[in-house]
């Protein structure tokens, strides 16, 4: 190897380095941090267990918690509730939007009933599908759904309306017919648009899950929550919530993956 | 040629107003039809509809809304605007000052980022049971959580606003020999304060939203309370009818700070003008 091509090479592990310091090494350095001043908070101020146990503790009744059955079912049911209703929300609120965006006169008549309910956030609906559903999984199904539809239709019905009109044109050109036009051409063409909507609304409906299960539910990790907080397990309170940043976040992992696994969505 | 002008000038507002109406009419016949389903739907289902045999139609509803706003609305919305003021202000102030020391430092902003960022899904809803466990009921505890949710939507405008000044402007300044006060004063902190204004106006119905999750759980006082102890007696019209008068102060809330920004907005021509 020669001299230059060492050098190159010695430069680039060390640009690496570099790199692996600032992306690893700080970010770990402020979590050591937090958790310094966390841990020095609770041993200063001698805080019982019910109002901060130490990172330690947290760990160890998360790890726990993970090896009951009970815990297994939680996550399964708010899951379940989340993912039934997103799927129809989605599915529901695309089909709008794509409707609104494709015809002027649907937008105009549906645009004030829309605008009007969107300001009626949906935990405000948390009374009302607990008087109508009790506390089963339908009234979480719906107010997800419920929380997810209106987000879809607005993006969907605004990134309709801002795709390439020479998109259009072509496709009248080539003779497709309005339907055809809709779902083949301008569908792919807001799917970009249309996927970061779709993270955005399964972080609402998500939380909207966790949310309806503090206040009327049988089962889930809201539920979890709430009863660990009225018996002042404050460590389950707080591993609960990890597991609830987790899930939300690995939710919008997922949606991600398979917007850029689908050819259509580049 | 003139004349025609000034004709053409005087229609158009009758010719836009012509073009708008098919759209106005629209609208009205859309509100109207879902006005109707709901009216028919509840007839229906007066007789015994299965889970959904409690569904008041319109009249009653807007009958009860009536009711509640001679009534308790005005102290019950007041006790809500209050705490979600203290929150919003704390939150924004909170985020302003930590996003300015993440932002503007390199090594801060390398550590503590990803710690506020691995936070950030945590939505503040989730912090409700722990929140009553600190704070217990009282005001302490629903101020902690407008205030977390209104700091985790503009901390990462604050960062923004103040990480991307421009560095033409930055060795301009300090070209023209700027003192480093003078180029925060005038260049940091208003592209900073943009940011922040924005982002308070966007974190402004993730407050709102929950403040209404508190106050369901932790029902004292305020509209979530009204709605839980309407809800525990049963009584669906005046739900829906405290579901309207969220949704209207929401809706009144969101148009007043847009109004409020767009009168606030020349604010910063006038500071870039004045800052070189």
């Amino acid at each position: 190897m020669s001299p230059a091509a060492r050098r190159e090479q010695a430069i680039s592990v060390m640009a690496l380095g570099h790199a692996v310091g600032r992306r690893v090494l700080l970010p770990l350095v402020g979590v050591v941090i937090v958790l310094a001043i966390w841990q020095a908070t609770v041993a200063i101020y001698r805080l019982p267990l019910i109002v901060l146990p130490p990172p330690w503790t947290v760990a160890t009744t998360l790890a726990d918690l993970v090896g009951t059955r009970a815990f297994w079912r939680d996550v399964g049911v708010s899951l379940y509730e989340f993912v039934a209703g997103y799927a129809i929300g989605t599915t529901l609120g695309v089909a709008t939007g794509l409707a609104m965006g494709e015809s002027r006169r649907f937008r105009q008549a549906l645009t004030p009933v829309i605008e009007s309910l969107r300001f009626i956030v949906p935990f405000a609906w948390i009374p009302l599908t607990i008087l109508w559903f009790g506390t089963s999984y339908a009234g979480k199904i719906m107010l997800v759904a419920y929380a997810v539809y209106f987000v879809m239709t607005v993006s969907t019905a605004r990134a309709i309306a801002h795709v390439d009109p020479t998109l259009t044109r072509v496709g009248t050109m080539l003779g497709m017919r309005p339907l055809r036009l809709a779902l083949r051409v301008h569908l792919p063409a807001a799917m970009p648009t249309i996927a970061s909507a779709a993270r955005a609304a399964a972080a609402i409906g998500w939380i909207a899950v966790v949310a309806a299960e503090y206040i009327g539910a049988s089962a889930g990790l809201g539920l979890m929550i709430t009863n660990a907080a009225s018996s002042l397990a404050t460590g389950v309170v707080i591993a609960g919530m990890i597991v609830i940043g987790l899930i939300g976040a690995g939710v919008s992992a997922a949606i991600l993956a398979i917007a850029r696994a689908r050819p259509s969505a580049r | 040629m003139t004349m025609n002008g000034a004709a053409a000038a005087a229609s158009r507002p009758a010719q836009r107003l012509a073009a708008r109406l098919p759209g106005l009419l629209l609208g009205c016949a859309g509100a109207l039809a879902a006005i109707a389903v709901w009216s028919l739907a509840s007839h229906a289902l007066q007789g015994g509809g299965g889970v959904l045999n409690r569904l008041p139609g319109p009249l009653a509803v807007l009958r009860e809304l009536a009711r509640y706003v001679e009534g308790d609305f005005a102290r019950d919305l007041v006790s809500s605007l209050r705490v979600f003021a203290i929150g919003w202000v704390l939150g924004v102030v909170a985020a302003t000052l930590i996003g300015l020391v993440l932002g503007r430092s390199a090594l801060a902003g390398a550590v503590f980022l990803p710690v506020v960022e691995a936070i950030r899904p945590v939505s503040s809803i989730a912090w409700v049971p722990l929140s009553i466990v600190w704070f217990g009921f009282g005001l302490g505890s629903k101020v902690f959580l407008v205030g977390l949710a209104v700091f985790l939507v503009v901390i990462v405008y604050a960062v923004d606003g103040c990480s991307r000044v421009p560095t033409d402007l930055e060795r301009t300044a300090s070209m023209l020999g700027m003192r480093r006060l003078q180029r925060f004063r005038h260049l940091i902190l208003p592209s900073t304060l943009i940011e922040v204004l924005i982002g308070s106006r966007v974190a402004l119905m993730a407050g709102w939203g929950t403040v209404i999750v508190a106050e369901l759980v932790a029902a004292d006082s305020g509209l979530g309370a009204h709605l839980i102890g309407v809800e525990q007696s049963y009584d669906v019209p005046a739900v829906m009818a405290a579901m309207i008068s969220f949704g209207l102060s929401g809706f009144v809330m969101n148009a007043l700070f847009t109004r409020l920004e767009r009168h606030i907005v020349p604010w910063r021509r006038d500071a870039t003008q004045d800052a070189p």
